[in-house]
Formats: structure tokens, C-alpha cells, sequence
């Protein structure tokens, strides 16, 4: 035992943690090592970087709109341009708005969307969700009843509700996917932490006299939310489909810089020929709930022994 | 009613004998389920001397650990209801007594880790997985044993300054985050990586009094990269870091296998003697009792059946369910097929019918049994038990059942006797 101690003493306090501190980076090296090491995930992850360096450096690949740069510029000389001409790449919508500008600016809104969406509804949902697991009883029984009268309306349909009575804007697009969205993490949420509390150890951190905020906030928590940010990392991509959908059909300010906005401009012209306009930001929606989903798959697998594939 | 009985238990031993640590004073816990209420235990008692390991044994769900949890408060609630009884805890240094059962959340966290301590029966689920074994035991000297942490890394108490205060917050872990990036920058750092040394340093003795071999090496190991006895051993170490007076051990050895058996229970009996600890431990396993405890209490659906020192308890068992456990234990000297079982299974404990909860799987078992419950009554020093074949009630008419004494390998072969369950059923 002496010697033990003798060889704490030897390492003096810096080098101690240090080593701490160099084994958490090697595990984290390990961990983004097994998640790269699946092909498809790895593609999906080379897509999404793609598409938020597209979203980051819009002003760089084309020239801001003025005075709003999320607003279509329009170029009234330019109507219905096909694809290839060298001041539209993409060609142009029947009311003159450049395709490419849409695509880029567009990843843009969708992000904002995606990001906000899903920072509300996961931190809304792992509260609540924790709260009615940790806490039972009562407690749990009114909150999971408000998320079953939520639950009990089609995501879509909800969605689109709200959006409706809020007016035609994409701010309220945010809101509404929030408010519907949100149920599905509490649901999550609550499962795994009513599965973790069970686990001796939660048990052994009371045994030792760690106040509830403590035991759930190390025991509970980092042991809980795995499936939670599988789940975010996928609607990142779902939500902004949703989204789409949601400005296809009307409920965002016209002429905005989205994807769903810009298919529905275009859908006009599909039958004559002009595919151009709805096809290319249809084709971002898709890439983008592609990589998103691809990404939160393989995360699946390394995070969560349980259910990963036979590859 | 806690007064009056915690007042007999201080005052009624003569000074040589060792003082009982926890008396459990008619405890009983019932779970209310929709079926009904599970009387899981009802009405035990014992005392917990100083120093001794005391066994609690009994079948799966006859209510050993329900009962040890409930020293900790750590039944869940629901679906328990309120416990009944009392569990007198007296602190060792000349406190009080305290009922274990009333106290509030604040009282019982004191309670916790640094008076009664448990170890687990799964190591594999009692470690967060989460957490490397620096993390899962360094909290426990940082909530427990903060001084000795500050003290290792060489601050006085009489530091004084915002540095000061700040480390001295951190090594009672009430940092805040900010706290924390202060204490990450460059004026601050080095102190708090000398209190970090600190407790590693007291994580790696108490490894090392655990018999890890080299504890440095698995500081930053986490739970899924250890072996079994190896996470065993860190439990071990977490529950006694701070010398706790009483150690619930709930089977701490029923997921390992047999050659680190040996170990652990020699290890947990090692320190049990340095520091004069009483150990509560909770097994199924009869032989392993009978070379680790002191004395034994056996318990059957939810009561003592019998309770007793262990040597005295094994060579004249007296409760024909003790009798039935013992000529169950596959020894060398007995022939193969010569095993005996006890025929029939615990009975439901919802809602139990009145009598003797044994009655149902005992040879000897008469109307008297079926129609009243027993007392654990002495029938030698510190030997009790609760049958009637050695309590009758006085007065009654109905036969006391017989148990002949001999070993249980010569016990009476001869069927039941016809007896009133079919009454029972019937009514």
C-alpha cells in the first residue's frame, strides 16, 4: 500500500490529470474512429459537412440579396431560364428567381429551421420527459397524459394547424414543428430514464449519500440521452422535410429563399418542361434528410450495441 | 414508542458484551399491488452487534433484501407502503439513536455513505457505466471526505482569498460551472490539479487496500473494461471509503464466480476487523454463511424463522425450515440422491392467510400452526425460534406439532399428517 502511495506522490498533481485528461481524448478518438469506420456513415457525414459549408459560406458562393438576403432576388430579364446559362446556373422560376441562388440560400433557412426546431423540441421533450420518469407517480401521470393528447393528432396535420392559424410565415413554421415535435423526445426521454434509474447504480449513488439533482445529472442523464441524440441527429434531416412540406403548400412568406417555397414555384412549369425549378431544391431536400439520417444510423450502431445490424 | 425501545436497547447490555449497532423493532414493509398487499416483510426482528457479521439468510423473495434496503430507505415507494416498526440506528462515537425509518431526506443523506454503506449482488450493474473509476470513486471522498482531500494537497484551513474559497467549494464538488472555468485557468489551475492528486491518491489507497493490484491503472478504466471482481473490488472500496459503522452486503458475491468468491469474502471480512465494522450479510448460499458469520437469521416469507450463532444454529437447527435448508447443502459425505428439497414453493405472500406461513410445506405441521402465527421465542442462548413445537400456545386444545431434535438427515421420514388445508381451501 505504501508503495502506492509513494508512486501518487512520484507523479506530481499536473501529470496526473493530464493523463486524464490525454485518456478521455483517446477514447473520443475511438469512439470517431468506429463511428467512420461504416462506409455509409460516412458518407451520410461528408454530405451533411457539405451541405452546412453550403449553408455557412452563402455570401461567399453567391452575391446577398439586398436588402434581405433570405428573400429570392429576381431577375425580370431573366424569366424561366433553363439550367447552364452563365449568370444562372440552375436556370431561373417563372417569376425570375435565380434556382442556384434558392439552393444555397435555402440550406440556409433549412438550417435555421433544423437547428431551432430541434434545440427547442429536445430541450423541452428531455425535460419533461425526465421530469415524469424521475419523478413518478403523479407527476408522471398528468405529463404523460398532456403528450398522449398531443400524440393522438397527426404530426402533419397539427403542424399544419398551427401554422394555418398563426398566418403564413416561416417563423411560425419553426413554432409549429416545435410544438409538435417535442412529444416524441419526452416519450424517449421517459422510457430510458425510468430504464436507468432502475440500475443498481442509482441505488449505490444514494447509498453514498448523492443529493436526486446529483444522482440524475451523472447517473441518470449521460446514461439516458443516447437515444435522444440519435433521434435529434436524424430529425435534423426529418425536419426540415417536414418543413418543406409545410412552405410547398403556402405557410411560408412567398418568395422566400426555401426549398419547399421554390419547389412549389416551379411546379407549375413541370408539365411544360421546365423541371429545373422544382427539382434541384427537391433534390436538396432530399440529400439533406438523406445525410442527416445516414448519420444518425451509424451513430445508432456504435452507441447502442443493442441494435446494431449484422454488417 | 421509538424512545422507549431504543432506551432498552442502550441501557439493557452489561458494558463487556458488544452493543447492538441497528435494532429492528418489528419491521414490516408491504407492497400494495393491484392483486393486493404483499406483506414482503412482517414483523422482523434483530440486532445488529458491533463488530459482527450477522447473516441474513432465506430463498429468493422471502424478504432478505426488502429488509436490508429498508435500513437506507431504499425501497422504492410505491409501490411500498409507509414501513412500519422502527430500525434504532446508534451512532457509534456516543450519539444518539436515531429510527432509521423517520428520518428526513437530509438526515438519512448523512446516514448514507457515512455510517451505513452497501454493497451490491451485480457489480456489473451497481458502477455507472458512464463513469471512469476515478470519477465514480473521487466523488465519494469529495462529498464525504473533503478534508482529508484539501488536506492531502497541502491547503490549510486558515487559506483565505477567492482562491481559497474556490477550491475549498470544489472540494466539497459544490463548484458551478463558472467556478469550474476558473478553476481551468492558468492562476488557478495548478491548485486544483494539486486537489485532484489529492484524491486520487485516496482513491488509489483505498484500491490498494482492496487488493488491486496496480490501482493507477485503472483510474481511467471504465466499469465495461474491468473484470467482474475487479468492479466487486471497487464497489468494496466505494462503500468503505468512508469507514462506515454497518455494511450491507447483498449478496456480493452471487454474480461472481467461485475462486474470486473466496477473495472478496476475505477481503470484505479484512476490513470489516480494521475497522471494527458490522456486516449485514444478505446470502442464499448456506455454506458461504456458515464460514463468514458470526450468527444467522433465517428467514422465511417475510419473518425469522430462527435465529442464532452460527455454529450453534448449524449443528442443532431447530425450525424444521432450517432443518430443510440444512439437509438440502450437497456435502461430501452424503451420497448422491441423498438431497432433500423442501416439497413446495414460498407461498404467495398477498394477503396471507393467518398461521404459521410455513405450515403449507411442513411435515410436521398441525391445526395449531394453521390457525395462529408464532413468536421467535429462546429455546438456548441467543437461539430463538418461532414454531410451535417448542412455544405451544398455552391453553389451546388444539396439538403443538412435534419436531423430533436429531440431525435433520434423521428426521421422521413419515408423510404429513393429515392436516386442514382442505379446509383452507374450502373456506
Amino acid at each position: 500500500m505504501t508503495s502506492v502511495v509513494g508512486a501518487a506522490d512520484a507523479l506530481d498533481g499536473s501529470t496526473l490529470y493530464d493523463s486524464a485528461a490525454r485518456v478521455r481524448v483517446r477514447r473520443t478518438m475511438e469512439l470517431a474512429r468506429s463511428i467512420l469506420s461504416n462506409p455509409t456513415t460516412m458518407a451520410g457525414l461528408i454530405l451533411v459537412l457539405a451541405l452546412l459549408a453550403m449553408a455557412l459560406l452563402a455570401p461567399i458562393i453567391t452575391e446577398p440579396n439586398t436588402p434581405d438576403p433570405a428573400q429570392m432576388p429576381r431577375d425580370w430579364g431573366a424569366i424561366a431560364v433553363p439550367p447552364g446559362s452563365p449568370d444562372h446556373l440552375l436556370g431561373t422560376t417563372n417569376t425570375g428567381g435565380d434556382v442556384f441562388y434558392g439552393v444555397v440560400w435555402g440550406s440556409r433557412t433549412s438550417l435555421r429551421l433544423s437547428i431551432l426546431v430541434v434545440s427547442i423540441t429536445v430541450t423541452v421533450g428531455v425535460i419533461v420527459g425526465s421530469v415524469a420518469g424521475f419523478l413518478g407517480g403523479r407527476v408522471d401521470e398528468i405529463l404523460m397524459r398532456i403528450v398522449d393528447v398531443f400524440l393522438s393528432i397527426p404530426e402533419l396535420i397539427f403542424a399544419l394547424a398551427i401554422a394555418a392559424v398563426l398566418g403564413p410565415a416561416f417563423r411560425n413554421i419553426i413554432l409549429a414543428l416545435a410544438v409538435v415535435f417535442w412529444v416524441k423526445y419526452a416519450r424517449i426521454m421517459r422510457g430510458q430514464v425510468i430504464t436507468v434509474k432502475r440500475n443498481d447504480y442509482v441505488d449505490a449513488a444514494r447509498v453514498i449519500g448523492d443529493t436526486r439533482l446529483r444522482i440524475f445529472a451523472k447517473d441518470v442523464l449521460p446514461n439516458a440521452i443516447t437515444p435522444v441524440v440519435v433521434q435529434a441527429t436524424m430529425d435534423m434531416g426529418n425536419i426540415v422535410l417536414v418543413g418543406a412540406t409545410l412552405s410547398f403548400i403556402g405557410l411560408a412568406e412567398a418568395g422566400l429563399a426555401e426549398w419547399g417555397v421554390l419547389v412549389a414555384e416551379g411546379q407549375a412549369g413541370i408539365s411544360s418542361g421546365r423541371w429545373w425549378a422544382s427539382t434541384f431544391p427537391g433534390l436538396m431536400v432530399f440529400l439533406w434528410a438523406l445525410g442527416f439520417n445516414l448519420v444518425g444510423d451509424g451513430m445508432r450502431d456504435v452507441l447502442d450495441p443493442r441494435t446494431e445490424k449484422s454488417r | 414508542m421509538t424512545a422507549s425501545s431504543s432506551v432498552d436497547v442502550a441501557a439493557g447490555e452489561p458494558r463487556t458484551d458488544p452493543k447492538p449497532v441497528v435494532a429492528v423493532n418489528n419491521l414490516r414493509v408491504h407492497f400494495q399491488v393491484k392483486a393486493g398487499v404483499v406483506e414482503a416483510v412482517d414483523g422482523v426482528n434483530f440486532e445488529l452487534l458491533e463488530g459482527e457479521t450477522l447473516g441474513l439468510v432465506g430463498e429468493t423473495g422471502c424478504g432478505k433484501s426488502v429488509t436490508a434496503r429498508s435500513f437506507l430507505g431504499l425501497v422504492p415507494s410505491p409501490p411500498a407502503l409507509p414501513p412500519q416498526g422502527t430500525i434504532d440506528y446508534r451512532h457509534r462515537n456516543g450519539g444518539g439513536v436515531v429510527d432509521l425509518l423517520t428520518l428526513d431526506s437530509e438526515a438519512m443523506g448523512d446516514i448514507r455513505g457515512n455510517h451505513i454503506a452497501m454493497i451490491f449482488q451485480d457489480p456489473g450493474k451497481a458502477l455507472n457505466p458512464a463513469l471512469t473509476v476515478r470519477d465514480q470513486l473521487g466523488e465519494v471522498f469529495l462529498i464525504h471526505r473533503s478534508a482529508d482531500v484539501l488536506e492531502g494537497a497541502g491547503f490549510g484551513a486558515d487559506d483565505t482569498g477567492l482562491g481559497a474559497s474556490l477550491i475549498r467549494r470544489a472540494a466539497r464538488l459544490k463548484s458551478g460551472i463558472i467556478e469550474r472555468l476558473l478553476l481551468a485557468l492558468p492562476p488557478l489551475r495548478n491548485r486544483r490539479n494539486r486537489l485532484r492528486a489529492s484524491a486520487d491518491r485516496l482513491i488509489m489507497e483505498a484500491l490498494a487496500d482492496t487488493q488491486i493490484p496496480n490501482p493507477a491503472n485503472i483510474l481511467d478504466r471504465y466499469p465495461h473494461e474491468l473484470s467482474g471482481g475487479m468492479k466487486q473490488r471497487v464497489m468494496i472500496a466505494q462503500a468503505l471509503a468512508c469507514n462506515p459503522d454497518v455494511l450491507i452486503a447483498d449478496e456480493p458475491t452471487t454474480a461472481l464466480d467461485v475462486t474470486v468468491q473466496a477473495r472478496i469474502i476475505e477481503l470484505i471480512s479484512q476490513l470489516q476487523r480494521r475497522h471494527n465494522t458490522s456486516v449485514l450479510y444478505i446470502s442464499h448460499d448456506l455454506s458461504l454463511v456458515r464460514r463468514v458469520c458470526d450468527r444467522i437469521a433465517v428467514m422465511y416469507a417475510g419473518r425469522i424463522v430462527e435465529i442464532g450463532p452460527a455454529d450453534q444454529l448449524f449443528a442443532r437447527p431447530k425450525h424444521p425450515y432450517t432443518r430443510g435448508l440444512l439437509a438440502a447443502i450437497p456435502s461430501l459425505a452424503s451420497r448422491a440422491g441423498e438431497l432433500e428439497a423442501i416439497e413446495g414453493t414460498v407461498p404467495e405472500l398477498i394477503d396471507p392467510e393467518p398461521g404459521c406461513r410455513f405450515a403449507d410445506r411442513c411435515r410436521h405441521s398441525t391445526e395449531m400452526c394453521l390457525s395462529a402465527e408464532p413468536n421467535l421465542v429462546d429455546v438456548d442462548v441467543g437461539h430463538a425460534v418461532s414454531c410451535f413445537a417448542y412455544a405451544p400456545i398455552t391453553g389451546s386444545d388444539q396439538t403443538p406439532p412435534t419436531v423430533a431434535d436429531p440431525a435433520p438427515a434423521a428426521a421422521s421420514p413419515s408423510p404429513a399428517p393429515a392436516r386442514a388445508t382442505d379446509d383452507r381451501t374450502a373456506s
